[in-house]
């Protein structure tokens, strides 16, 4: 099969981040070093040097970018100072904007400007909307109920379709991931029943993560356990979505409070919160874990729209639960400004990891057991160097 | 001749002055145009040869860091205008060490000698002092003796200092050489005997330069001795003392795996063949006389003097050679290879005494075994002539060199010694596994690649790809890499890791320069005046840098080096001009001398 050479492969990757990349001269070190490098997915020198040589259409296909957690020990080791971690980094960044098909998300790493535009915008759109919606139908003075300013019934409904578009957009991209990896990127036959084996893969490692779990890096300080605050974050984000998705006409209603749901509201505030302050204080104090070095500019829009709505959540919470009902509803406008843009600009973003990393590791496994069946029919004595 | 002079610089880094050195350029006679056409121009080859054509130039200058960098345009231009292309002259400021703001004058001086068509190195002769014949030699390793030998053959006296007990250096530790797999033992003995024979050489051993003061051609050095304590002409080297002395510990000269006396000789070759008493763990100098002596009773020749005080002496001396020579880096601090914590990590020079036939195992590879001490009441890892061999060995390249996080630079002889390590373990151990981790094979030198191939052929694993990963998988150490060539991530289960140690500048370098005013590049080697032209001289009149000092290099470079050093020394000696310091000459006395070459 011939593959296309694209010598300026590299200085489009330069933009998503990977700087260093020309400094790396294959010793090997960054593989040695990966916990998650194995046979089948030889990662980051292997990756490093196919950028080097342009081979867009190689990387294109690749799932190693995925494999990669970013503990950040290639990038210690490397002899260089080449980054294999944050190149591992940039193409993940880039292979988002391969898979997505509105173009919009390479639009957003190459420039933080037409980010920052475009939130404002889409949070100017959704703020009049919700104005113009609440004035019409109902009166500022009531939250709940009848006449209410934001009737939680149609909040339900606004969640589901912003919910919706997301959601399409993600999984428009794992199809077309599928079929860069699964299709394009596979020579080997694989049988259809290793999609039905290895389904298991999804759920499994997008609720626990375990992979992360398994590159912390050893020795150093107490307060650097970056997997538990993302399973903290992680978890935080995912109940609030269901929250809102599914229960929110309950959870906005009255008062009072109502503990067995509340409860789970509190608890992913917890977990929102401390994410937020432990990301941005690695990020500030860019701390000797090589990942919190270079921050992409994507990065900070995501902490902050998220500090934003934790806070804003926060205050609507404790003003509606006090009585000042029309600071609380101004505030939920606000704080919708903000929900509205951060959910929509995720499939174009890093964040759309939380459904293409479990969906690698799924194709990953049905890879890994497709190549060792073959090599199996290949070779049934296998012959190492040992 | 109507001159035109362009500046254009390569690299951004380097600091000098342009504007100052083009103002002075301006006032030089037949100086027609300067221009300054910046960092890395692009050069219009029509407009340049317009250029040339309306000031009517016949001579070009191109100055800056690496003009060589734009010759080739200006050739072109310069023919396309119909002018003689040899009379592009280059101004380099890097050749010629004009490198900062100290150096302006230099810089100026540069490009005077390049608008007049004079080389700069015609122009600029220092010189003027008178020389003493007598040559200091700082170190005693190959290189200073090979240089010490040149000059006293000649008949000229030299001092040689060494600050050890003997001379030899690193590589009377060497068991072979490569790339001919010659005995180091049976080249560089004879030499050290004869360094211990000649009566033009005055010896002194256990001494080190404290201080230095003149000017070139007649400097006045002081040289400390610290006391040996035993008396070098009449000790037979009998060993009584040795089988008596109490204190044990660790041999520098075997590099630590072995234990030797606090009265010992270094190894039995070594010149003067006489033992020495380490104060820093004799017990009788840390007690002041209270203690032991017994080595002093025992003494069948009674030349034990344990009371003997250090004492110093100034000698007058023409010329200096610095041969200091090298040291390994610390790899304690590279700590994913596991040195200092997994028994069987090994670096270069240990493994070097360990295979070495008058190393503690006579020459046989083995790993190390644990054994009680019952002094310090712990299990201690030791080599003994009874270990086991070895039946799987890793050889790791380029421990610390190449390596932004330690050395930068390659230290160049790693790649050629690991080789011969896997040809003696080989030649050692029947079946055994020898996998060769290494990153770039640099063998460099004559009959250095038929080597390497000679080791592949030998069944010997040359894996490219640099292993980052020792560990310990309960008794079993692992070694993970990745074998690029053949697209898999290997781990071996080794009982053995040489690990290939990058070379650092010994350390009282950093001291000799500041003492001699000389200087260092930014790794710690000593500068040399000039790489191409002049690899052994420095900016100071008659000092003169000779082996690993200045920077890695094999043996074979080494001695010919230590050779071509004794030449300007000898040189220096018998012309009548004298010698002087680059750095002394003023830019009036270059111009002066540039335009009576010119004249000529």
């Amino acid at each position: 099969m011939a593959i296309r050479v694209n010598p300026g492969y590299i200085d489009v990757l330069d933009k998503f981040g990977a700087e260093d990349v020309q400094l790396c001269y294959q010793c090997g070190d960054c593989s040695t070093v990966c916990s998650h490098a194995d046979d089948a997915f030889k990662f980051p020198r292997k990756s490093m040097r196919q950028l080097q040589m342009g081979l867009e259409e190689k990387l294109e296909t690749s799932l190693e970018p995925w494999l990669c957690y970013y503990c950040g020990q290639c990038s210690e080791q490397c002899p260089r100072e080449a980054d294999p971690g944050e190149t591992m980094m940039s193409l993940r960044r880039w292979l988002i904007s391969r898979y997505d098909i509105t173009g919009i998300a390479s639009q957003f790493f190459n420039s933080r400007t037409k980010e920052i535009i475009t939130v404002l915008l889409v949070a100017i759109l959704t703020g009049v909307y919700l104005t113009f919606y609440g004035i019409s139908g109902g009166s500022i003075h009531v939250y709940d109920g009848e006449g209410a300013f934001l009737p939680s019934s149609f909040i339900h409904a606004f969640d589901l379709t912003v919910g919706g578009i997301m959601f399409l957009f993600l999984w428009l991209g794992a199809l077309r991931m599928w079929y860069f990896s699964m299709v394009k990127g596979i020579s080997i036959p694989v049988p259809w029943w290793l999609y039905f084996k290895k389904l298991y893969e999804i759920p499994f490692h997008f609720v626990t993560q375990k992979r992360y779990a398994e590159c912390e890096n050893n020795g150093t300080s107490k307060l650097y356990m970056p997997w538990l605050v993302h399973f903290g974050l992680a978890s935080g984000y995912s109940i609030m979505i269901v929250l809102i998705m599914v229960f929110i006409v309950p959870l906005q209603a009255g008062p009072e409070i109502r503990w067995s749901l509340h409860i789970f509201g509190y608890l992913a505030t917890i977990g929102l919160l401390t994410g937020c302050i432990y990301f941005v204080r690695q990020r500030i104090l860019k701390t000797k874990h090589v990942q919190f070095k270079k921050t992409h500019s994507t990065d900070w829009m995501f902490v902050i729209l998220l500090i934003i709505i934790t806070i804003s959540g926060i205050v609507q919470h404790i003003l509606h639960r006090t009585g000042y009902l029309e600071a609380a509803n101004i505030t939920y406008i606000l704080h919708m400004m903000v929900v509205v843009p951060w959910l929509l600009r995720m499939p174009f973003t890093k964040w759309s990891h939380l459904v293409y990393r479990p969906m690698a590791m799924y194709f990953a496994e049905i890879q890994r057991e497709a190549i060792a069946r073959q090599q199996k029919l290949v070779n049934p004595l296998s012959i190492t160097l040992k | 001749m109507r001159t035109g002079v362009f500046f254009c610089q390569v690299d951004e880094q380097w600091k000098i002055d342009i504007d100052a050195i083009a103002k002075y350029t301006l006032n030089l006679p037949e100086v027609e145009s300067v221009q300054d056409l910046g960092i890395l121009p692009k050069i219009d080859l029509d407009k340049l040869s317009d250029n040339i054509i309306s000031n009517n130039l016949e001579r070009i200058v191109v100055a800056g860091d690496l003009p060589g960098f734009f010759k080739p345009v200006f050739t072109k231009a310069m023919a396309r205008a119909g002018g003689n292309a040899k009379e592009v002259r280059l101004a380099s400021f890097q050749e010629h060490g004009a490198k900062n703001g100290h150096t302006l004058d230099r810089a100026k001086a540069i490009v005077a000698c390049a608008s007049f068509g004079v080389p700069f190195s015609l122009a600029a002769v220092p010189g003027g002092n008178p020389v003493n014949h007598a040559t200091l030699v700082i170190g005693a390793g190959i290189a200073g003796i090979q240089a010490s030998l040149e000059i006293a053959n000649a008949g000229k006296q030299v001092y040689l200092v060494e600050q050890s007990g003997t001379i030899g250096g690193h590589m009377a530790m060497f068991d072979k050489t490569f790339p001919t797999l010659d005995c180091a033992a049976c080249i560089l003995t004879p030499k050290m005997v004869d360094v211990g024979q000649h009566e033009m050489i005055n010896l002194m051993t256990l001494s080190k330069v404290v201080s230095v003061n003149g000017k070139p051609g007649a400097y006045r050095v002081k040289i400390k001795h610290k006391a040996r304590r035993v008396d070098i002409d009449s000790c037979v080297a009998c060993g009584l003392c040795v089988d008596a002395c109490p204190v044990k510990v660790k041999s520098e000269f075997d590099a630590g795996i072995s234990i030797r006396k606090a009265i010992y000789i270094p190894f039995p070759q070594a010149v003067p063949n006489a033992y020495l008493v380490d104060e820093a763990n004799c017990r009788y100098v840390l007690s002041e006389g209270q203690k032991c002596a017994v080595c002093e009773r025992k003494c069948p020749k009674d030349c034990i003097i344990l009371d003997e005080k250090d004492s110093s002496s100034d000698i007058e001396v023409g010329n200096i050679i610095i041969a200091t020579g090298y040291d390994l880096l610390d790899v304690s601090q590279i700590n994913q290879y596991g040195y200092g914590k997994f028994p069987n990590v090994l670096t270069s020079l240990e493994f070097e005494r360990l295979t070495n036939a008058s190393g503690s195992t006579g020459g046989k590879i083995v790993c190390k075994t644990k054994q009680y001490n019952r002094k310090i009441k712990q299990d201690e890892w030791v080599f003994t002539p009874e270990g086991m061999p070895p039946r799987n060995v890793a050889i790791i390249h380029c421990v610390g060199s190449r390596n932004k996080n330690y050395n930068a630079y390659c230290s160049r002889v790693c790649c050629m010694y690991s080789l011969k390590f896997a040809h003696l373990i080989k030649e050692k151990i029947p079946n055994v596994n020898v996998y060769e981790f290494y990153i770039d094979m640099r063998a460099f030198g004559k009959g250095y690649e038929e080597f390497a191939e000679r080791i592949k052929a030998e069944g010997t694993h040359v894996i490219r790809g640099h292993s980052a990963d020792v560990s310990m998988d309960g008794e079993q150490m692992k070694v993970r890499g990745e074998d690029i060539l053949n697209d898999k991530l290997v781990e071996f289960e080794v009982d053995m890791v040489v690990l290939a140690v990058g070379l650092v500048p010994s350390p009282g370098t950093e001291a000799l320069t500041r003492m001699l005013g000389i200087s260092r590049d930014k790794d710690g080697w000593l500068s040399e005046l000039d790489y191409n032209g002049n690899p052994t001289d420095t900016d100071k009149g008659g000092i003169y840098v000779a082996g690993m000092c200045q920077a890695p290099k094999d043996i074979p470079d080494t001695v010919a080096q230590a050779s071509a050093v004794a030449a300007g020394v000898l040189g220096s000696l018998t012309n009548e001009r004298g010698i002087g310091s680059m750095s002394s000459l003023s830019l009036s006395e270059i111009e002066e001398k540039a335009k009576s070459v010119h004249t000529l």
